[in-house]
C-alpha cells in the first residue's frame, strides 16, 4: 500500500504548538507511508489542488491528512480524494487542531500526542477497504401525520411540488386546534377565515389523499420506500354517498353527546358534522352515543338520509400506503387543567380553559359568540386569567415553557374588553413572553389601549364566595396579597405532547424527549430532519410553538421532503453492517438489538438462518456488531479490525516508549 | 502524582455525534486539557465493544474513557443505553482482573458540553495519574516448567493434580475455585522464576 | 461396576427404560455410560437396547451432555441431563440455538457428582476397583480393602453451593425430587479474592494465565460457545488474537470467554474442569453472574422466556448510577 501523509499547519493554529514538520518528518517512518509533507492550509484551495496532484504523482492509493476535526473538513477531503481517483473512504483524518494544538501549549507533547495520532490514522488506514455507495427508487409520494395547520401547510406546498400527498388525521375533519380558535394574535383576524381556504385546498387537491378518523399503525421501509399501515377508523357512513347536508344531525334523538370541537362547552348529537367549516364536510355517527349502535334500537339517520349513506355495519379499514417520505405533524394536547385542583378546576363550572373560552369567543361556538358562564349563563364582568398552568411548573413535571399562552391570554383579554365593554379583565403572570414580530407591542396594547390588569404573580387559591369565585394571589410587584372577585376565570393551559406521540415515534423509529415531543436531528442545523433518514417534524410536535412557527416549519419540511424526493434514485450511505455470512451462526441477537429493524433473519436452503442486513434501513450505530457473539456482523469503515488498528497501534507507540 | 515525564497512556473512545463534538467544542473554546488522552472516534457509544476497552487494558493502557451522547440524546436513539449496560457489568467485572477500578469509565457529555468534556478529561487524568501506570505485564518464565511438570503426572487426563508453579509444597486442590486463606496467603508471595527442569 | 443402593438402581433401570420406550422418536440418546475406571463415567451415545443396557447415573456422570447440543442440531435426539445441565439447556432454549421439539429430555434429580481432583488428594485413583455412593458416603474398594470418605468432600464446589439438584427443563423426570442442599451463593470465594490489592490479583492472573497452553479445552468445553467453529480467538478478521504465545493474548481470551457468556453462563463449571493447567477460570464467569445479579436480578438458564439484560435496557436504569455524577 502506498500512503501519503499531509499535516497541516492551519495557519497558526497547529504550528504555534505542534511542530507539524517534526510530524510529518516522523510520518514518513510508519509503515507504507511513501510521502509526507505539511501544508499551510490542507483545506485551502491550493491545499486540495497539492494532495490531488501528490495522490496521481505518486500513485497513492489512501491519504491521511492532519489537520482540524473530522466533523470540520471530513467531506472535504473525501472529494478531494475522489478527484484524484482514490475511493473517497481511503482516507483518514487525524485531529491535532481541537483535540491537540488548541488544548495545549506543552510543544513537546502536542508534537508527540500529534504523531501518535497520525500513526493510528496511518494503521487504520491501511486496514481501509473502499466502499461504494448503492442506489435504489424512490416512491414519489409523502404521508403526513396529521392533519392541523401544520399538516395542511406542508400538504399543500408538497402537492404544490408535484408530490402525491396522504394526509392521516385522527379526527373526522383536517383543521386541527386553529379550526377551534376564533381570533389569532397579534392580528386579531378571524382564525377560520385564515384557515378555511387552506382546509378548502386541502380537501379539493387531487393531488392530497385524505383518511380521515385514522391513525398509523404500522411503518416499515426505509428514506424513499415506506410502507405505511393506515387504520381507518369506521364512521358508519358511506363517505362516497355523504353530500354533509346536515338532516342526520337535525333529526338524531341522541343529542346529549358532550361536544368535543367545543371542548365539552355545549352538547351535540351522536351523528353529525363537527362544525361548519369541516373538512371534508360529511358526518360521522359517535358509536359511543348512538342509540342504534349502543342499544339496538332507532335507526332514525338511515331513514331520514336522502343519500342512503348510513351503514350501521361498516368496520374499519387498513389500507396500506407506500410512500417515500413521511412528516409527523401530530401537534399537541392541551394541559388538563383538573391536575390544578388549587384553580377549582373540574369542580367550579365557571373555571374553563382556554380553549373553551375560545369557544365562547367564536361566533360560531357554542354560545354565538356571546360570552356566558357555564354555571348560570350570565355575561362575566369580572375576568380573571392565569397564566402558565401547567406550563413552568416542576413539581407537575411541566419545567418548560408553552411558547404562546402569554399571547393568547392577551388575545383573549383584549378580546373580553372588546365583547363586554364594561367588563374587567385580570391577568396573573409569571413573566410575559411576547418575543414574535409585533407580539410585545400586542401585549402592549392589551394594558395600555384596553385597560386590562396585569398582575405580576402566582395564584394560590380559587374558591367561591357568595356567587362569584375569589382569585387569592401574590402581586409580586407590589409584594402584597391582592383577592379579585371573579365571575369567570380562564386558566391558560400549557401544551403537552400530542396523546399517542411516544408511540407514533416509535412506530417511525424516532427519538422523542421526557415529555414526549419528538427529537430534531439537531437542535439548531437540522431542526426539521429526525434522526431517521426520510422522516420530518412540522409543527407543535416538536416543541411548542404557535401559529406562525408551526406554518415555517412545515413548509420547510416540505421543502426538505421536495428536495429529497427531486431525485429519481436514493444512494445510501455505505458505512453500514455487513454480515460475513460464513461467521455468522443465526442466533438472531443483532436483529433484536437493531434500534432500526434493519436486521432480518434469511433461511438458507439447509434449513439453517443467517443475519442479513437491509442496507437502506441501516443508519450505521454499530451496535449489532459488539451483539453479535462471533463478531460476524461489521460496521463498515468501524470494523474491529480498523479499530483495533488504532488500538493495536497504540499499543505498538507505547511499548516501544517502555523499551526506549 | 507521579510525573513520568511524558503522556501517561489513556484511550478514549467518543461517539461521533455527542462526545466528539463536545471534544471539539472544548479545543474551539481553546480550553487548556492534560495531553495524555488519545481519541478514538466511532459512530456511536454503542459501538464500544468491552472487549476494546479490555484489550487496550491488557496491553499497556493506562486509563480507557469512553464517552457518548446522554441517555435519550443518542443519534441513534438506543446506543447508549446498550452501551450503558455493557460498560456497567465491564466496569464492575474488571477488578477482579487485577485492573483497578479507576482505570476505566463511562460517561456522557453533549456536543455543546464542552467545558464539561474539560473537566471530566481533567478529572480522570488526574485519576490515572494518581493510579500510576498500570502493571507491566512481561511474560513469566512458567509455561514451560509447567508444561514439563503437567506432562510428567498426566496419567489420568483431565483431572490431574497440578503442578506446583511457586516452588511450593503442595497439597492444594486447585482446580476448584473456592480460594482459601491459605491460598491467598500464598498467592501474593513474590513470583520466584523456577529455572531449573525448563527441558 | 461399582454397587449403588436399591433405589438408585431403580432409579438407573427406569432410566434405560424410558430410554428404550422413546428412541422410536429420536435418532439416538445421549446418555452416561461407565468409563474405563469405576471413578469415570463417558458420553455414549444409544441407538438401541443393548445400547440402553449400558447406561448408568451416579456421581461419576460429570460431563455436561448439553454441551454437545448445538453441534448436533437438526438431530432428533434425546438427552439426559442433570439438574444443572438443564439450566445450559434452558439457556440454550432461550437463545434459539436449540430446537426444543427435537428434544427428549431425561431428567434426572442430582446429588452431586465428584471432583476427581479431591478425590486424588485423598487417594490413588488408579489403585481404586471399585466404589459405591451413597447419601453420605463414598466408598472406595482399594487393593488393601475399602477406604471410606464422606461425600461432601469430594463433590464438586459446583454442587456443594448447587440450587437446581432437579432439572428445570424437561420430558422425563426419573427419580425423586431433591431438595437443594445449597443456600443462595455467598460468593464466598469471591468474597475472599477481593479482598486482595488490585497489585495482588494481577499478579495472581499473571501467573496463573503464564501457564494457559491455549488448548481452547475452556472453550471446547462450554455448552453456550456455540460459535467455536467461528471462534474470534482463531479469526483473522476480526483479527481479535494474535498466535503469539504471549501473556496479553491467553488473558485476553479468557476475558472475551468471560464477556462472551455475560448473561449467559449457567456456571457448569466445564471450562474450569477441563482446563489440564487447573486455572481457575470460573472465577472471572462468577464475577460477571455475581455482579448481574446484583444489577438486573438475571440468572442465566432459569427462564426460557427470559430477555438476557444485556440484550435490553431501560430508559432508566434502577441500578446503574450516572458514572459522570460521581466523581
Amino acid at each position: 500500500m502506498r500512503i501519503g501523509v499531509m499535516v497541516c499547519h492551519c495557519g497558526n493554529n497547529i504550528a504555534a504548538t505542534v511542530d507539524v514538520e517534526a510530524v510529518a518528518a516522523a510520518a514518513r517512518e510508519f509503515p507504507d507511508v511513501v510521502y509526507a509533507t505539511d501544508h499551510m492550509y490542507a483545506c485551502s484551495d491550493p491545499g486540495q489542488k497539492t494532495l490531488e496532484q501528490t495522490i496521481r504523482d505518486l500513485k497513492l492509493d489512501g491519504v491521511v491528512v492532519a489537520s482540524c476535526s473530522p466533523r470540520m473538513h471530513e467531506l472535504t477531503f473525501r472529494r478531494a480524494v475522489e478527484r484524484a481517483g482514490l475511493n473517497r473512504y481511503m482516507f483518514e483524518m487525524a485531529n491535532i487542531r481541537e483535540h491537540v494544538a488548541w488544548i495545549s501549549l506543552d510543544r513537546k507533547r502536542n508534537t508527540q500526542k500529534a504523531t501518535d495520532l497520525v500513526r493510528m490514522a496511518v494503521e487504520k488506514l491501511r486496514v481501509d477497504r473502499p466502499l461504494t455507495a448503492k442506489s435504489f427508487d424512490v416512491q414519489k409520494r409523502v404521508l403526513i401525520v396529521g392533519g392541523g395547520v401544520a399538516g395542511i401547510q406542508a400538504a399543500l406546498d408538497c402537492a404544490d411540488g408535484g408530490l402525491d400527498v396522504v394526509l392521516v388525521e385522527r379526527k373526522s375533519s383536517i383543521g386541527g386546534i386553529m379550526s377551534k380558535l376564533d381570533k389569532t394574535f397579534p392580528t386579531v383576524d378571524c382564525s377560520v377565515c385564515v384557515l378555511g381556504p387552506k382546509m378548502v385546498d386541502a380537501g379539493q387537491n387531487p393531488r392530497i389523499t385524505l383518511h380521515m378518523l385514522s391513525e398509523v399503525e404500522e411503518v416499515s421501509g426505509y428514506v424513499g420506500n415506506f410502507e405505511v399501515k393506515v387504520r381507518k377508523h369506521t364512521t358508519y357512513v358511506d363517505w362516497t354517498k355523504c353530500t354533509g347536508c346536515g338532516a342526520c344531525e337535525e333529526k338524531c334523538p341522541s343529542r346529549k353527546v358532550p361536544d368535543a370541537f367545543n371542548e365539552n362547552v355545549s352538547l351535540t348529537t351522536a351523528i353529525g358534522i363537527p362544525f361548519p367549516q369541516a373538512t371534508p364536510k360529511r358526518a360521522t355517527i359517535n358509536a359511543e352515543h348512538c342509540l342504534r349502535l349502543t342499544k339496538g334500537k332507532c335507526g332514525v339517520c338511515e331513514k331520514i338520509c336522502p343519500t342512503g349513506a348510513i351503514d350501521y355495519d361498516l368496520k374499519d379499514e387498513v389500507v396500506t400506503e407506500k410512500v417515500g417520505a413521511i412528516i409527523a405533524a401530530t401537534g399537541l394536547n392541551l394541559f388538563d387543567h383538573r391536575k390544578c385542583g388549587e384553580y377549582g378546576a373540574g369542580r367550579y363550572p365557571d373555571v374553563v380553559t382556554s380553549l373553551a373560552y375560545e369557544r365562547m369567543l367564536s361566533a360560531s361556538g357554542p354560545t354565538a359568540g356571546h360570552i356566558k358562564r357555564p354555571s348560570d349563563g350570565a355575561e362575566p364582568k369580572t375576568v380573571v386569567f392565569i397564566a402558565c398552568v401547567g406550563s413552568r411548573d416542576r413539581s407537575l413535571g411541566r419545567p418548560y415553557c408553552s411558547n404562546f399562552c402569554c399571547m393568547y391570554t392577551a388575545k383573549q383579554a383584549i378580546l373580553t374588553r372588546d365583547h363586554i365593554p364594561d367588563s374587567k379583565a385580570y391577568v396573573f403572570y409569571m413573566d410575559i413572553r411576547a418575543n414574535g414580530k409585533g407580539y410585545e407591542e400586542f401585549v402592549r396594547r392589551a394594558q395600555e389601549e384596553y385597560g386590562v390588569e396585569y398582575v405580576r404573580g402566582r395564584v394560590a387559591q380559587v374558591y367561591p364566595k357568595d356567587g362569584k369565585l375569589i382569585v387569592r394571589g401574590t402581586d409580586t410587584l407590589l409584594g402584597q396579597q391582592v383577592e379579585v372577585p371573579a365571575d369567570l376565570v380562564v386558566l391558560a393551559v400549557g401544551v403537552e405532547a400530542a396523546k399517542g406521540a411516544p408511540e407514533l415515534a416509535e412506530k417511525l423509529r424516532i427519538s422523542y424527549d421526557a415529555y414526549g415531543f419528538f427529537m430534531e436531528s439537531h437542535p439548531k442545523l437540522r431542526p426539521v430532519e429526525t434522526n431517521t433518514v426520510g422522516v420530518f417534524l412540522a409543527g407543535a410536535c416538536q416543541g411548542p410553538k404557535d401559529i406562525p412557527a408551526s406554518v415555517a416549519q412545515a413548509s420547510a419540511a416540505a421543502g426538505k421532503v421536495l428536495a429529497l424526493l427531486s431525485k429519481d434514485k436514493l444512494e445510501s450511505d455505505p458505512q453500514i453492517a455487513q454480515v460475513a455470512t460464513n461467521r455468522c451462526i443465526g442466533c438472531g441477537k443483532c436483529e433484536r438489538t437493531c434500534p432500526f429493524g434493519a436486521i432480518r433473519m434469511r433461511e438458507l436452503r439447509d434449513g439453517s438462518k443467517r443475519a442479513e442486513v437491509v442496507e437502506t434501513v441501516c443508519q450505521g450505530c454499530g451496535i449489532c456488531s459488539v451483539t453479535c457473539p462471533v463478531r460476524a456482523i461489521q460496521l463498515q469503515h468501524f470494523t474491529d479490525s480498523q479499530l483495533l488498528a488504532e488500538v493495536n497501534a497504540l499499543c505498538r507507540i507505547w511499548d516501544e516508549t517502555t523499551e526506549s | 502524582m507521579p510525573d513520568m515525564g511524558r503522556d501517561y497512556r489513556i484511550i478514549g473512545f467518543l461517539c461521533n455525534w455527542c462526545s466528539y463534538g463536545g471534544a471539539d467544542a472544548a479545543g474551539v473554546a481553546r480550553f487548556s486539557q492534560p495531553t495524555d488522552l488519545r481519541i478514538i472516534r466511532v459512530p456511536c457509544s454503542g459501538r464500544v465493544d468491552p472487549m476494546f476497552v479490555a484489550k487496550a487494558l491488557l496491553s499497556g493502557a493506562d486509563g480507557v474513557l469512553v464517552s457518548g451522547c446522554h441517555p435519550r440524546d443518542c443519534h441513534y436513539s438506543e446506543g447508549n443505553l446498550y452501551a450503558r449496560r455493557r460498560l456497567e457489568m465491564l466496569r464492575r467485572f474488571l477488578p477482579i482482573l487485577g485492573v483497578d477500578e479507576g482505570r476505566f469509565e463511562y460517561i456522557w457529555v453533549s456536543a455543546s458540553e464542552g467545558s464539561r468534556w474539560r473537566d471530566m478529561v481533567t478529572k480522570f487524568t488526574d485519576k490515572i495519574h494518581a493510579l500510576g501506570p498500570m502493571p507491566r505485564m512481561a511474560e513469566p518464565v512458567h509455561t514451560l516448567c509447567s508444561l514439563s511438570g503437567m506432562l510428567g503426572q498426566s496419567l489420568a487426563q483431565p483431572d490431574m493434580a497440578l503442578p506446583d508453579w511457586d516452588n511450593k509444597p503442595d497439597q492444594t486442590v486447585h482446580s476448584r475455585a473456592v480460594l482459601t486463606q491459605a491460598d491467598i496467603a500464598g498467592l501474593s508471595a513474590p513470583e520466584t522464576a523456577k529455572e531449573d527442569g525448563n527441558g | 461396576m461399582a454397587e449403588t443402593d436399591r433405589s438408585e438402581n431403580e432409579r438407573v433401570a427406569r432410566l434405560r427404560a424410558t430410554v428404550v420406550r422413546e428412541l422410536p422418536n429420536v435418532d439416538f440418546v445421549l446418555g452416561y455410560a461407565r468409563g474405563f475406571d469405576p471413578l469415570h463415567a463417558t458420553p455414549i451415545t444409544v441407538r438401541n437396547e443393548q445400547d440402553a443396557e449400558r447406561l448408568i447415573f451416579d456421581a461419576t456422570c460429570v460431563e455436561n451432555l448439553a454441551t454437545s447440543l448445538y453441534g448436533l442440531r437438526g438431530k432428533r435426539m434425546g438427552l439426559v441431563v442433570k439438574g444443572c445441565d438443564s439450566r445450559s439447556v434452558v439457556q440454550l432454549l432461550q437463545e434459539k440455538l436449540v430446537d426444543r421439539e427435537n428434544l427428549v429430555i431425561f431428567g434426572l434429580p442430582c446429588d452431586g457428582v465428584l471432583d476427581l481432583a479431591k478425590v486424588r488428594v485423598r487417594t490413588d485413583i488408579a489403585e481404586v476397583r471399585g466404589a459405591e455412593f451413597t447419601g453420605e458416603e463414598v466408598r472406595l474398594l482399594l487393593p488393601d480393602g475399602e477406604k471410606v470418605l464422606p461425600r461432601r468432600d469430594v463433590l464438586a464446589d459446583k454442587c456443594l453451593r448447587c440450587r437446581y439438584p432437579n432439572p428445570v427443563v424437561y420430558n422425563h423426570m426419573i427419580g425423586a425430587e431433591r431438595t437443594p442442599q445449597g443456600e443462595e451463593d455467598a460468593y464466598a470465594d469471591l468474597e475472599s479474592f477481593e479482598k486482595l490489592s488490585a497489585q495482588e490479583r494481577f499478579d495472581f492472573w499473571k501467573r496463573q494465565m503464564s501457564r494457559c497452553i491455549r488448548c481452547y479445552a475452556c472453550r471446547n468445553a462450554c455448552p453456550l460457545c456455540v460459535c467455536k467453529h467461528v471462534c474470534l480467538a482463531d479469526s483473522r478478521d476480526p483479527h481479535w488474537l494474535s498466535a503469539e504465545a504471549n501473556l496479553q493474548e491467553k488473558w485476553l481470551f479468557q476475558v472475551m470467554h468471560a464477556l462472551h457468556l455475560a448473561g449467559r453462563c449457567t456456571e457448569c463449571g466445564e471450562c474450569q474442569r477441563s482446563c489440564p493447567m487447573g486455572i481457575p477460570i470460573l472465577l472471572l464467569k462468577r464475577k460477571m453472574n455475581r455482579e448481574l445479579k446484583e444489577i438486573f436480578n438475571y440468572e442465566a438458564g432459569v427462564d426460557p422466556e427470559a430477555v438476557p439484560p444485556l440484550h435490553t435496557f431501560q430508559m432508566e436504569e434502577d441500578k446503574i448510577k450516572d458514572r459522570g455524577q460521581l466523581w
